[in-house]
């Protein structure tokens, strides 16, 4: 700890200042904020993830619902139609659709609102224990009545000191100040934060630990009068730097001072802390992102059609009030009775009205109906995905899907890259011991799975507390029975050769360990017999079947992530010393002593269960003469006190005593997937998703996670570290980089196929893309090339960077899934975030738009639910357009027959009620019915999927054949009708009554060839509308109608005649069936080109999706076998040390701590990489 | 049992619906099936079109322009539309007897009777003979509302202003003039003369005018229109009815009479005819073109070749387009199955 007398100003870039026990110091610069001003300094401890408040409700709503453009056009519609001069339609017939949609969307705005403010509360109110300052009231006050009284996280303020206990979550960012640990030491869980399971430890200054250690600790605490200079908030979860200024010396401080809001203290009564950041300065809320509202692809282009729809329309409107002017200036003042009404208007004027009366007119092209329609489609989706009896999971299926953002749904079917978090969603954070190779002999069997497995009579050992997956009694009974010394052996190294602390609850031995891998081994062994009781700093106690013995702690060579191995060196009670060492299996099998027996099985053993998917660690053990440790032991003394070179010095020490090595076994162990994880993943990579996977945990877990669950073939190769960045520098400048480029690139680089090969990426090097702005593109165009990227060691911030990444450089949908409040940012700022309801269910699923139970459910999510909504919805948002343009562009045709005067050719009746009535129904039937192809198929050829990845249903250039044929359809509407009429006694309102029969039978002809999926609901539909159509039209038309309001019903007796006609009926028909004829013919053509592919889709038996059973052939350098470590330092120092026992511990130099290997972390996991899929099937 | 109903609540029965397995039809169309039907449904069409066609052939018109543009005509001295009540003929010849009911029409051509403003203009209360609407017309009537901003017209509006007013008499030339005896009963639709368009109850149904005048254009009050038959007078007098039904094109023709009759009701003789025509009505300021149209209907109504051409046009595209279906068809499925 440099200590130096404050002379100088902090340096300048920590201008964070923050003053003990000051409250009032920073309650004078709390933040505040009013609408967008916001001024002061600290933020308060709430959290406020809501957006609306009583007041700003109204106009946020507003605001963002007028961003949609159709809002807008509609607005204006309603407002022009309130002018009589110019309204061409009653004015209701916008209104109440419009104010039925703002309401709903705004009212279901504001529920989803009001739920996060309610989490929100939730959270705000949590409590906790905070020294209250009576030095500010009475210097008088005893140091008895200072105490720490309870209250809310909201009131928590920077400055005050905290007091947290066991198992509690920590409301700020604290600096640790003291624990009620030695050394104040403190463990914390950071799985929210980076989704690592291990416990982290986080220790205070010594000089803070010194001062506040007597008891009773809060006069101190109270009296604490430090300040804290350091950076200002930021995101960096893995960085602090500050200093702490008390007592007139300088403290550096670091993130190992730092408890972060967020994480859970774990294994430490209490620890006292400074809160530094306070909510949204907080470094877990600065990783949390903003709330943005989401819109679909699909939305987007409908956006843009709406917008372009929209100008033609006003284009029209305005060549038509040209005509009109024109007509005006020419035609008119020769018609005698015209011109009577048009002399007190010039030409002009009456243009200008003409006008905005074609808008008015033209309008139902874009109708109100189309979102409110489009709005209960996706609400109708979003509740099949709900009811789907397949997506439930949980306990007793009571989990179902959720869809908790209903208009998404159609995105489902176009997702492009898929970004999964690892803990919790793709594995179950549940590491089983589930074989062992003991001298050559396999043991356990993973054909069946973990829960199937027979649970071993373990009753004679008074320790065993269950959870052993390995069913194995031969094994039991050569331990018992005294016959195999290998395996007791084997056991021995397991219980002895690790750095898991052991607690004592309830009578039985709880073990905390920094990796969970080590723990799954120490529980094992227990469960044979072979109890870890205790440990001090020099010693370890273990059970061996009843037998307690004490072993000698004599070294710990501990785990760095170039040793890949750990072991101890132990004195045995018998006088022995002993070498257990436990490590990837390259580094265990390098260093055996020559013929070393077992070898070969051994190897077999590592294949089979590289094959199985587990990870694998070699166990070996070494007798140590007593002189060769009297030398070692000498000359690593001398090589601690060393000052240069001490690292490789060490590391050349630990290699001479971990030589000679005689093999014990292999230990492999399961890192549980979730169920059908695998499965889901090959085929969502069939189905043309590119799935990557983001995790905050270390690179080697990631990797063979990576494996395990098929994200990279067994075969492919990890493009990682130095060689990637070689290859994002290597291009030139100037090339663009082109695919070819790449490929290139990579063939004189290594002899490689890129679709073999996978990215690997950590979150240090993701920072720097900061920095180079072209390696995103870069990045971006290799990964599109391979088959996965795994990113590792990311934080929340940087995983939705990567979200960011992928969607500036590609136009591919993206989906995040995840589960833990780490995923919460990218989850946000994916396209689609699905959040999986685990245990903890809870930031994830608030902030999802999809909630599921399971990683597999996604399957059915996008293969099944997402592309039928796909389907569904582009068919329908064409078919929508194309009636309703079609029915309105006759307008423009019309203008010409009746001098640009913006007469409506048909009742306004049937204006208002054709899109509701007469045609919705069956569009409705086939967006909710349509299915192409079976839920079966669907997941047999997930090839199928690439459609809505191509966007090939809903794009731009189809929307425009889609508009070119309503054009079609419009000019056949009018014009034939036209050929009819034209120099004939047929008046007005009969042929409106044709033109009307005939856009119905268009519009439902059409739909009758879009739907191929007939249930009854369709045909009920299309016979209901049909009829409603005559039933409407008669009774508008009736004469009751007329007399109750001739001014409303002005068609009164024109039905009953115009059916009554044949010519009607003809000409009708005739209209109908050209304007459908091109849709028709397509059609035709379609079944008679496609059909021989189709059938054979159907009928030929394709190879179904299954998965790849790998080859047996399977040779060393596939396995896949690595310690994985924890991030920071490991617990092994701190063994070595005693710093962390506290039955022992008598106080160690500080120094000494500083002194040790930096690398000294002492967790191990060995992976191994697997991929045969039968332990799925 | 609260956690039991929640469970239930959670988990909707599992139907053919919510499941999304509701039977289905799911038709396989194949070339085999859908040639044969474009093939069918053109040969409809052809047939359908044959009928039409061979109907409207049938069909008997005769159309004459009376406006006067020609210096020949007789009625060009009354074009110019400076002599008042000018009375003009339009001679013409059957040499072959005119078959069946025939009909006398009067046909406007560049006449955009579907302007808006005809449609707006017309109050539709005051037309079913709400006597309120005769002293307070609609403001939509406006300029034809009220005669010096206080006299309500009645029927208001520029639809009923522009009324058109030529009267036709038509004459057989045997030896002398013999009047041709024609009907204007009937002649509108029965829901207008029933339903949209009343006489106020009023009697004398002049009292029901008081207090109004004639549209500026008019010649004669709506209550003198026919003093001959009261149920054809005021404002559901027959002629008035089908100028307001509005026609949808500029190029239209009405219904003036019916032909009837003992000699002429199955027929016009063959002879020599004359129209004699009360020319009012200006169309030659606006280019637009007065005619008669002598007709007979068949069960399609009037004469109309487009349809009948209109039917054999779509059902011939249907036949060719199937004939180029199965050369596509042909190329491209049997090669590969072959």
């Amino acid at each position: 700890m440099p200590k130096e007398e404050v002379t100088t100003s902090p340096g300048s870039d920590v201008t964070w200042e923050v003053r003990a026990n000051k409250r009032h110091f920073h309650r004078h610069q709390r933040r505040r904020s009013f609408l967008c001003f916001r001024w002061g300094r600290y933020a308060d401890n709430v959290v406020r993830s809501f957006k609306y408040s009583p007041l700003t409700f109204l106009p946020l709503t507003l605001y963002e619902q007028f961003q949609r453009a159709a809002n807008l056009y509609f607005l204006l519609i309603v407002v022009m139609q309130c002018v009589p001069i110019i309204s061409s339609i009653p004015w209701y017939t916008t209104i109440i659709p419009l104010f039925i949609v703002l309401s709903v969307r705004g009212i279901k705005d504001l529920a989803n609102d009001l739920a996060r403010r309610r989490s929100d509360t939730q959270i705000n109110r949590r409590c906790c224990d905070v020294l209250i300052s009576q030095s500010i009231h009475s210097m008088a006050c005893l140091p008895s009545c200072l105490s720490f009284s309870q209250s809310q996280w909201k009131d928590v303020c920077v400055g005050d000191v905290l007091r947290i206990h066991k198992d509690q979550i920590i409301p700020a960012d604290l600096l640790l100040l003291c624990s009620s640990e030695p050394h104040s030491l403190c463990y914390v869980e950071t799985m929210d934060i980076d989704g690592e399971t291990n416990l982290k430890y986080r220790q205070a200054l010594a000089a803070t630990h010194t001062e506040m250690t007597s008891d009773p600790v809060e006069p101190i605490l109270d009296a604490f009068d430090g300040v804290v200079f350091c950076e200002e908030p930021n995101s960096r979860l893995y960085s602090f730097r500050g200093e702490l200024h008390w007592r007139g010396e300088r403290h550096h401080l670091d993130c190992g001072q730092i408890l972060l809001r967020g994480t859970v203290l774990r294994n430490t009564d209490t620890a006292y802390g400074m809160a530094v950041y306070t909510g949204s300065d907080t470094k877990i809320l600065r990783n949390v992102g903003r709330h943005r509202i989401k819109m679909t692809q699909i939305e987007r282009v409908l956006n843009k059609v709406v917008i372009g729809i929209v100008l033609v329309l006003l284009l029209v409107s305005l060549l038509l009030a040209i005509g009109s002017g024109v007509f005006m200036g020419a035609v008119v003042p020769q018609i005698e009775v015209l011109s009577v009404i048009m002399s007190a208007r010039s030409a002009v004027y009456t243009a200008f009205l003409t006008f905005w009366s074609y808008v008015i007119l033209l309008s139902p092209a874009m109708p109100m109906s189309l979102y409110i329609t489009f709005e209960m489609i996706h609400v109708i989706h979003s509740l099949f995905i709900g009811w789907d009896v397949e997506m439930r999971g949980g306990k007793e299926d009571s989990v179902p899907a959720q869809a908790r953002n209903t208009s998404l749904n159609e995105e489902l079917g176009q997702v492009g890259h898929l970004l999964s978090d690892k803990t919790g969603t793709l594995t179950q954070n549940h590491l089983l011991f589930r074989q062992c190779c003991i001298a050559g002999d396999v043991y356990g069997d993973t054909s069946v799975s973990a829960e199937e497995t027979e649970t071993l009579n373990l009753s004679w050992n008074p320790f065993s507390c269950g959870g052993l997956h390995l069913s194995d009694q031969r094994l039991v009974d050569r331990l018992r029975g005294q016959q195999c010394p290998d395996s007791r052996q084997f056991l021995t190294a397991l219980a002895l050769c690790h750095t898991v602390m052991a607690e004592w609850r309830e009578g039985a031995p709880v073990y905390q360990a920094a990796s969970p891998d080590e723990e799954a081994l120490v529980g094992a062994a227990r469960e044979l017999g072979w109890v870890f009781l205790s440990r001090t700093r020099d010693s370890l106690t273990i059970n061996e079947l009843g037998l307690k013995r004490h072993y000698h702690l004599l070294s710990i060579l501990d785990f760095t992530s170039q040793r890949r191995r750990m072991s101890v060196l132990v004195r045995e009670p018998e006088g022995g010393l002993k070498l257990y060492c436990k490590g990837a299996d390259l580094v265990i099998l390098e260093r055996l002593q020559k013929d070393c027996p077992h070898l070969e099985s051994t190897e077999r053993a590592l294949d089979l269960f590289a094959q199985s998917s587990l990870r694998t660690l070699c166990i070996a053990e070494r007798s140590v003469p007593e002189a060769k440790w009297k030398e070692w032991s000498q000359t690593l003394h001398q090589a601690v006190l060393a000052t240069c070179d001490r690292e490789d010095i060490l590391e050349r020490l630990y290699d001479d005593m971990e030589s000679d090595l005689k093999l014990l076994g292999v230990t492999a162990i399961e890192d549980r997937l979730q169920n059908g994880v695998p499965q889901t993943i090959l085929m969502l990579r069939q189905a043309g998703l590119k799935v990557w996977m983001l995790t905050g945990d270390k690179k080697e877990t990631a990797v063979n996670i990576g494996y395990s669950c098929k994200l990279v073939d067994p075969d492919s190769r990890l493009l990682e570290g130095d060689e990637l960045r070689e290859l994002l520098q290597s291009p030139d400048e100037e090339v663009t980089f082109s695919k070819s480029s790449v490929a290139k690139l990579l063939c004189l680089a290594k002899e490689m196929a890129w679709d073999r090969s996978a990215l690997v990426l950590t979150g240090p090097e993701l920072a720097e893309f900061n920095n180079q702005p072209e390696w995103g593109a870069r990045f971006m165009s290799i990964a599109g090339l391979c088959q996965s990227v795994l990113c590792c060691r990311v934080t929340p911030g940087q995983k939705a960077d990567v979200v960011a990444l992928i969607r500036k450089h590609t136009d591919s949908i993206t989906m995040a899934i995840g589960d833990g409040a780490n995923d919460v940012n990218m989850i946000k700022t994916a396209h689609i975030g699905v959040g999986l309801a685990g245990v903890e269910g809870g930031q994830a699923v608030l902030n999802a738009d999809y909630t599921l139970a399971q990683f597999s459910f996604l399957q059915r999510l996008l293969l099944v639910h997402g592309r039928w909504s796909y389907r569904r919805i582009s068919v329908f948002l064409h078919y929508f357009l194309y009636k309703t343009s079609s029915f309105a562009l006759v307008h423009i045709w019309f203008g010409f027959f009746n001098g640009f005067s913006a007469q409506s050719l048909y009742e306004n009746w049937f204006i208002v009620l054709y899109t509701v009535f007469y045609t919705s129904t069956p569009v409705q039937c086939l967006a909710i019915f349509e299915q192409d192809v079976s839920v079966e198929s669907s997941l047999r050829w997930p090839d199928l999927y690439k459609v809505g990845l191509r966007h090939e249903l809903f794009n731009p250039l189809l929307l425009a054949f889609t508009l070119l044929y309503a054009i079609y359809t419009s000019l056949v509407l009018f014009f034939v009708p036209l050929g009819v009429f034209h120099n004939s006694d047929m008046d007005f309102q009969t042929m409106a009554v044709t033109v009307n029969i005939a856009s119905v039978f268009s519009a439902t002809t059409e739909i009758v060839l879009l739907t191929r999926h007939w249930t009854k609901w369709n045909v009920i539909g299309i016979f209901v509308s049909v009829c409603m159509f005559f039933m409407c039209t008669l009774i508008t038309q009736s004469r009751k109608f007329f007399e109750m309001s001739p001014v409303d019903y002005y068609f009164p007796g024109v039905a009953q005649n115009a059916f009554a006609s044949p010519v009607v009926w003809l000409t009708s028909l005739l209209t109908a069936c050209t304007a459908v004829l091109p849709s028709f013919t397509s059609h035709v053509l379609n079944i008679i080109l496609n059909n021989p592919s189709r059938h054979r889709v159907h009928s030929v038996q394709r190879e179904p999706v299954e998965m790849q059973q790998s080859g047996f052939t399977r040779g060393h350098s596939h396995r896949r076998s690595s310690y994985a470590m924890s991030q920071g330092r490991g617990l092994g120092r701190l063994i070595t040390s005693g710093a962390s026992l506290r039955s022992t511990a008598p106080p160690v130099d500080r120094g000494c701590l500083d002194d040790g290997p930096q690398g000294m972390t002492g967790l191990t996991q060995k992976p191994t990489r697997d991929d045969a899929p039968n332990n799925f099937t | 049992m609260p956690k039991k109903e929640l469970e239930t609540a959670n988990r909707p029965d599992n139907t053919a619906f919510t499941q999304q397995r509701l039977p289905a039809w799911q038709p396989m169309l194949s070339a085999g099936i859908v040639i044969p039907g474009f093939v069918l449904i053109g040969l409809a069409f052809i047939g359908i079109g044959v009928a039409l066609f061979i109907t409207s052939r049938n069909i008997t018109v005769l159309e004459m322009d009376y406006t006067g543009v020609e210096t020949s005509s007789d009625c060009f001295k009354c074009s110019a539309g400076t002599i008042p009540n000018c009375l003009c003929n339009l001679y013409f010849t059957l040499n072959d007897t005119f078959p069946g009911q025939v009909y006398f029409y009067y046909g406007l051509t560049n006449y955009f009777q579907s302007h808006r403003k005809f449609g707006v203009s017309v109050d539709a209360y005051q037309l079913s003979g709400d006597t309120y609407y005769f002293t307070n017309p609609l403001n939509v009537c406006a300029p034809y509302q009220f005669v010096n901003g206080s006299i309500p017209i009645v029927p208001c509006g520029l639809s009923a202003n522009s009324m058109f007013n030529d009267t036709f008499k038509l004459y057989q030339l045997v030896n002398v003039s013999k009047p041709v005896p024609l009907d204007g009963r009937g002649i509108a639709w029965w829901s207008d003369y029933n339903v949209k368009y009343r006489n106020p109850t009023t009697t004398p149904l002049k009292n029901a005018f008081n207090g109004t005048i004639k549209p500026p254009c008019w010649p004669k009050p709506a209550y003198e229109l026919d003093l001959t038959d009261p149920s054809n007078n005021g404002l559901v007098n027959q002629d008035f009815l089908v100028w307001m039904r509005r026609a949808a094109l500029p190029n239209f023709r009405k219904l003036y009479r019916r032909i009837t009759g003992p000699d002429y009701a199955s027929g016009l003789p063959p002879g020599n005819y004359t129209i004699e025509i009360a020319y009012n009505y200006p169309t030659m300021i606006f280019n637009g073109r007065k005619k008669v149209v002598l007709s007979n209907v068949s069960w399609m109504g009037g004469k109309n070749d487009f349809l009948g051409v209109a039917y054999l046009v779509v059902g011939s595209l249907c036949v060719v387009m199937s004939i180029v279906m199965l050369i596509v068809y042909a190329t491209f499925k049997f090669p590969e199955d072959g």
